[in-house]
């Protein structure tokens, strides 16, 4: 064994500021997770088709914003808990968490105005930014991105649209491993003062763009090799009515009604 | 600057949405021409590559982090017409499935994000590269277009909160939306951006330029340079087209309730429902035209401002063009 190796060494690296790749790769590891639960989703036993409730949400997000009764915002509120009590633990812990911090943060950008004597709108907004981004999170925790993407199709969105979200939703992830992997070596890389870490940051994303060319022709020609045409057709399912979605369109018709009878002045 | 819903009124969001729609309608058009063939995947990389893009957090002075938009990063890797589609995608994921940026006021995120930051940063960029013809020109060229890029995005931003308190009060006349004033919201939204956010969108686009130009200079979007004139005139056509969009603000609504019902309809065998659903459609629609009737002023100065916004823009776009004749004289003079 060389005389070096059996050497005490006591090496103590420069502290560095690496905080911003360390939020980086938090940032993407949010994203991808997000998108990997997606995967191992379980089909529930009571399932509202996916069409239904995007249509309903999208309702229920114009009937929050033009509604002026603060009494109809929280009635959706309560509603909207309820819906929410329904479902897992986790998924509601990840619902919160983002409804409360995103209503926290309007509650404190309207604070000046309160004090300019505006209390009653910073309340109403806030409660209404509250029930608006947890309605958007329920949607989409509780159905499989590819079924809302499909979804649209039933709303005449065009199927080339459909087809780059599906691609998009795809590549995020790829590309998202891709560039997290490159955080780590930097991460890993850097031990000490490393002053080049700024550039290299600018290294990953170039390196992210030369690759995304580079994957969306091998996809391309692997479509074309398969018999893509530019043309693209989405395979409608004949769409059976379940008990769930009653009950579904019942709760959302009582919501319209009760918007109809608080906003009739 | 992802604005949520409830910040925004609903006809600001509609008219935002209406005015979008011709302008995803040519970039649509412009990309299926330009890219020879139907290369849809390299749209939905397109907007993965934009959308991993916020995820990067560039390190501020002062020990915080921030993130750059990098729309006209885009629109100079990419063209301007495809790095529309793309932010509008990958704006569309983030609003419907991570909540973040409202699901109405898409259209005006879109109208700050998707047209606004890519097409003025890369005009700027194209205007200003056409005519230096050096490295340090073109470098110089894409510092003054993001830079510009994203705080003329902030700022349209700003306006769009800033003329809500103006038009929507409530019967005690409190605001009903965003409750800030154009003489609050504008140095809130633009002093961010432009002593923070766009420098850190400079510093951004011109490091991952610069590193991508030196490894694959190949993959860089080229802009044809005799095509620029047509592009310009495009522009001014779609600034004229956009009054029009504004005008038909009123049947988008009727358009969107046509919508919802036939959509009720194609939702297959639950014809029990559809009247149901139609006759909800048809009061939504009565209330929605109540309350422009019996708010007619309140409408009135809306659609002045929105008037102003667009004269705004043209005056903008009208600028540069002049200027850019201007030299042109000076040139063949």
């Amino acid at each position: 064994m060389p005389e070096w190796l059996l050497k005490d060494e006591n090496y103590i690296p420069q502290s560095d500021k690496d905080a911003f790749i360390t939020k980086s790769i938090m940032t993407l590891l949010g994203v991808l997770s997000r998108i990997r639960a997606q995967s191992v989703y379980k089909e529930k036993k009571f399932k509202v088709s996916a069409a239904l409730k995007v249509a309903f949400t999208f309702v229920l997000i114009l009937l929050i914003s033009i509604s002026k009764s603060i009494a109809f915002t929280i009635i959706i509120n309560v509603y909207l808990l309820a819906v929410l009590s329904m479902m897992n633990g986790e998924e509601i812990i990840k619902i919160l968490k983002v409804s409360i911090v995103t209503s926290a943060f309007t509650f404190v950008i309207l604070l000046p105005a309160a004090f300019w004597g505006n209390l009653f709108s910073s309340i109403f907004i806030t409660s209404k930014v509250f029930a608006t981004v947890t309605a958007v999170n329920m949607l989409s925790h509780s159905t499989r991105w590819n079924s809302i993407t499909s979804a649209l199709k039933r709303f005449y969105v065009p199927d080339i649209f459909i087809l780059v979200m599906d691609i998009t939703i795809k590549y995020i992830f790829m590309l998202g491993e891709f560039s997290l992997n490159m955080f780590y070596a930097l991460k890993l890389r850097s031990v000490g003062k490393n002053k080049s870490k700024y550039t290299s940051l600018s290294g990953i994303a170039g390196t992210m763009f030369i690759k995304s060319n580079e994957m969306a022709e091998d996809m391309y020609s692997a479509m074309e090799c398969r018999g893509f045409t530019g043309e693209y057709q989405v395979i409608n399912k004949k769409y059976k009515m379940t008990f769930p979605d009653f009950v579904y369109i019942i709760m959302n018709i009582a919501l319209i009604l009760i918007f109809i009878y608080m906003e009739r002045v | 600057m992802h604005i949520p819903d409830n910040y925004l009124s609903p006809s600001t969001c509609a008219v935002m949405g209406a005015v979008m729609v011709p302008i995803w309608a040519v970039s649509v058009r412009k990309v299926k021409k330009e890219i020879s063939k139907v290369k849809v995947p390299l749209l939905g990389v397109g907007a993965s590559f934009s959308f991993l893009m916020m995820m990067f957090n560039v390190p501020v002075p002062g020990g915080t982090t921030a993130h750059a938009v990098g729309g006209t990063l885009i629109a100079v890797l990419l063209g301007p017409f495809a790095a529309c589609i793309s932010v509008t995608v990958a704006l569309l994921i983030q609003a419907l499935l991570f909540g973040d940026g409202g699901i109405l006021s898409f259209g005006a995120n879109c109208f700050n994000m998707a047209f606004v930051l890519p097409f003025l940063g890369y005009f700027i960029y194209k205007f200003i590269k056409d005519r230096v013809n050096s490295e340090k020109g073109e470098y110089l060229a894409l510092i003054i277009g993001s830079y510009i890029g994203i705080n003329f995005a902030a700022f349209c931003a700003a306006v769009e909160f800033g003329i809500q308190p103006l038009l929507f009060k409530n019967a005690a006349g409190q605001p009903l939306y965003s409750p800030y004033p154009l003489s609050v919201s504008i140095p809130a939204m633009t002093l961010p951006h432009l002593l923070v956010a766009g420098v850190v969108e400079a510093v951004f686009t011109v490091a991952i330029f610069s590193f991508i130009k030196k490894v694959s200079p190949g993959t860089i979007y080229e802009g044809a340079k005799k095509k620029t004139k047509a592009i310009y005139g495009l522009i001014v056509a779609l600034i004229c087209l956009t009054p029009i969009g504004l005008l038909a603000a009123g049947t988008a609504w009727g358009e969107w309730g046509a919508d919802e019902i036939s959509s009720v309809e194609t939702g297959g065998n639950a014809l029990g429902f559809v009247p149901a659903g139609m006759k909800n459609g048809f009061n939504f629609s009565a209330l929605m035209s109540d309350y422009g009737i019996k708010g007619l002023p309140d409408a009135a100065g809306y659609i002045l401002s929105a008037i102003a916004g667009v004269v705004i823009l043209l005056i903008v776009f009208k600028i540069i063009g002049s200027l850019k004749k201007n030299k042109a004289g000076n040139i063949s003079g």
